[in-house]
């Protein structure tokens, strides 16, 4: 009993003693602090994230933290965090996911500090964070959209990449002669089919009906969406396509293009880590075939950013950071391990083989839209991923597949 | 003085100890229950003001298909589910014999409640994968060609309750194994002396002693049959397009993927009452248990 007491006694005083100290800590510390929220998955980038930020705070005396996050759980915790405790820099997606928050005013304005730094200048995919005229946050790379093929397979069967909507039925013969999937799709997590959408319709019916539709001023209803539902379902009808796509994800069918079972898939660089590390140099990019000759070619380049929330504790400090790490070389150091396409066009990519190519896919575009889940409202998004991945399955439901996303899109923009 | 205040004490000892428990069910329950509710009669995205909507979501909740495939798929369940309590007890009565190395076999049917929902339905995707699958490599060997449940719209919510069944069988199959060893010896001697055997000894001595063990069965089934969620999210996330949600994800789905949280509020609603049915059922059969012992 006297022995408890006494324990007990002391072990009020210790952690008083530990109390005192936790509190008086920040006194003497420095007071200048960041809060990064990353949302990057590649371990490697992750490294250099946080290896970056630890420089970041030597040089510049402050101390750093970076908390990652499961890059599929930030999408939802980011509508959490943002209003109630902001960090000091975010990572987010342009376009319609970031308009969203500048709405609201959750993001900074950093338009002055662009414009200090002459960054417009080398960046030209500035627009992506631009919401009328001000700019919210800073491309950090790109994802170029387009199909993937193995060089080695192409050469063994003397094939070239298909160019015109003819070449893709005369291309799926010979590729099924050779005992090949045409074109390997994993629609599991829904995105790839609505990514397969963007590009016909971009090709069909042109940029500027493609943003018309993103932004909620054309019914999904309309005779122009059945000008591209049509050619689709004659090339899932003509068995083009991954047998069964909806049971696999992105990575899955990638290993079907990487063990030489399918000729050409639709993705961004990122396939490559489909990839094992000796085939990646056998990467190949070419841009989705032509529909019609007189149309311009555009393509899908969705865009990563990061922000400095309107509520972070230390903008100022925030503001040195996005300065340092804008710096070409650390932007590269950043970008190098994921093999996304550098934003700002002053960086040398040409020692990766994946973002040249990808900057090779990229000469000649006359106009990007960034990707269909990043350009429309994230619910019509919602219902136009289910019905693409749906159509790919039973394109004898188009008619209805369309009714039932223009439903999703007159609840949210409006009857028209 | 001092005896008044015992008295007091001896009278508020249930209610402090209550307290906490009643405490927590007040705010994890009952409030989250009456706020979804209020929820559910405004349009919200979650942040942002909310917009009153009247019963609004309702009514499209009744015009939109996929609450209806959702409601069936619910419909699946339960009944499917339905047949964990019978497997469970046909197990429980298997191993339950004194025999050399049913403690083995014991075991690697109790193994499935040991892993977790995650790792259940991941083991099963590998399973019904159409073209390395275990599932694959069977048909392979005979010939065939293995379907792609996870790909068919008609096949694929019975391969998700299927998978989910193996640990709900092994989970009735503990609950029977313990009612098993609680067999009131002297009933069962009772029923040797008159020549009771097999499937009478079962019939007649066995199974009625287990009615108790039964009804608890069969009522956590039906709850756990409606509140899956976890394994349609690892195995499908619904799909393909949205043929194997059930009300749960679809409401997780709207909520938290379409930002619409007055809608998924309202589908919480739906479920919510639906589960009621089978939470009074067994309330109401626990109370009566009670009162009559």
């Amino acid at each position: 009993m006297t022995r408890l007491r006494l324990n007990r006694r002391r072990f009020l005083a210790t952690s008083a003693a530990a109390g005192t100290a936790c509190l008086g800590a920040p006194l003497y510390a420095q007071t200048r602090e960041l809060v990064i929220i990353s949302n990057r998955g590649n371990p490697d980038q992750r490294a250099a994230l946080e290896a970056l930020a630890k420089e970041f705070g030597t040089s510049a005396g402050v101390k750093v933290s970076v908390n990652n996050m499961d890059h599929e759980a930030h999408k939802t915790a980011i509508r959490n965090y943002l209003v109630a405790s902001p960090p000091d820099i975010n990572f987010w997606f342009s376009g319609e996911r970031m308009q969203g928050f500048v709405e609201r005013g959750l993001f900074s304005d950093i338009t002055d500090l662009v414009e200090q730094n002459g960054w417009a200048d080398v960046v030209p995919a500035m627009g992506a964070t631009t919401v009328d005229g001000r700019i919210y946050g800073l491309p950090t790379a790109g994802l170029l959209w387009g199909l993937w093929y193995r060089q080695d397979v192409f050469d063994e069967n003397g094939w070239t990449p298909p160019a015109t909507a003819e070449d893709f039925f005369t291309f799926g013969e010979t590729a099924k002669a050779a005992g090949m999937t045409p074109f390997s799709i994993g629609t599991k997590n829904m995105w790839p089919a609505a990514g397969w959408f963007d590009h016909m319709n971009l090709r069909i019916n042109g940029l500027e009906h493609h943003k018309d539709l993103m932004a909620g001023r054309i019914a999904y209803t309309d005779a122009s969406l059945m000008k591209v539902m049509e050619p689709w379902t004659e090339l899932v009808n003509a068995g083009l396509f991954l047998e069964n796509a909806t049971s696999y994800a992105w990575e899955q069918a990638a290993a079907t293009l990487a063990q030489k079972k399918a000729a050409m898939m639709d993705l961004a660089g990122f396939i490559s880590y489909g990839f094992p590390e000796e085939d990646r140099g056998q990467l190949r990019f070419a841009p989705f075939p032509t529909y019609d000759a007189g149309m311009g070619r555009y393509e899908d380049f969705s865009v990563d950013s990061i922000h400095i929330p309107a509520g972070a504790k230390n903008p100022e400090v925030a503001r040195e950071f996005l300065t340092y790490f804008y710096q070409p070389d650390t932007l590269w150091s950043y970008l190098e391990p994921d093999g996304n396409l550098p934003a700002r066009t002053d960086i040398d990519v040409s020692g990766n083989h994946i973002m040249s190519e990808s900057k090779k896919g990229l000469v000649g575009v006359d106009g990007t839209s960034q990707y269909y889940d990043r350009d429309t409202n994230p619910d019509v998004a919602q219902a136009g991923l289910k019905g693409f991945q749906e159509f790919m399955a039973r394109p004898d439901r188009a008619e209805r597949i369309l009714a039932d996303i223009e439903r999703a899109r007159a609840r949210v923009y409006g009857a028209l | 003085m001092l005896r008044n205040r015992r008295k007091l004490l001896h009278r508020a000892t249930p209610a402090l100890l209550l307290a906490p428990g009643l405490l927590l069910f007040l705010v994890v329950i009952v409030f989250s229950a009456l706020r979804t509710f209020w929820i559910s009669l405004h349009v919200w995205d979650g942040f942002g003001d909310m917009a009153w909507a009247g019963l609004a979501n309702y009514v499209e909740l009744w015009g939109d298909p996929q609450f209806w495939v959702s409601l069936r798929n619910n419909v699946i369940w339960l009944v499917v589910f339905l047949l964990a309590p019978p497997l469970g007890l046909a197990i429980a009565l298997l191993v339950n014999q004194k025999i050399r190395s049913m403690r083995l076999a014991k075991s690697l049917f109790f193994m499935p409640l040991v892993l977790s929902t995650v790792t259940v339905g991941v083991i099963f995707v590998w399973f019904y994968d159409p073209t390395y699958g275990l599932l694959a490599l069977i048909f392979d060997a005979f010939g065939g060609t293995a379907p792609a449940v996870l790909s068919s719209d008609t096949w694929v919510t019975l391969a998700v309750v299927f998978a989910a069944l193996w640990p709900q069988v092994a989970f009735c199959m503990v609950l029977f194994l313990a009612g098993l060893n609680n067999l009131d010896e002297e009933i069962i001697g009772a029923g040797r002396v008159d020549n009771a055997r097999g499937w009478q000894m079962l019939r007649h001595v066995v199974l009625p002693q287990l009615r108790q063990v039964a009804f608890i069965a069969v009522a956590i089934s039906m709850i756990g049959a409606l509140r899956s969620f976890d394994i349609i999210a690892v195995m499908t996330s619904g799909g393909p397009f949205g043929s194997s949600t059930n009300l749960a994800y679809q409401m997780y789905e709207e909520s938290l993927f379409s930002y619409r949280f007055g809608y998924g509020a309202a589908l919480a609603t739906v479920l919510f009452a639906i589960m009621m049915v089978f939470i009074v059922w067994y309330l109401i059969r626990l109370l009566r248990d009670e009162r009559g012992a």
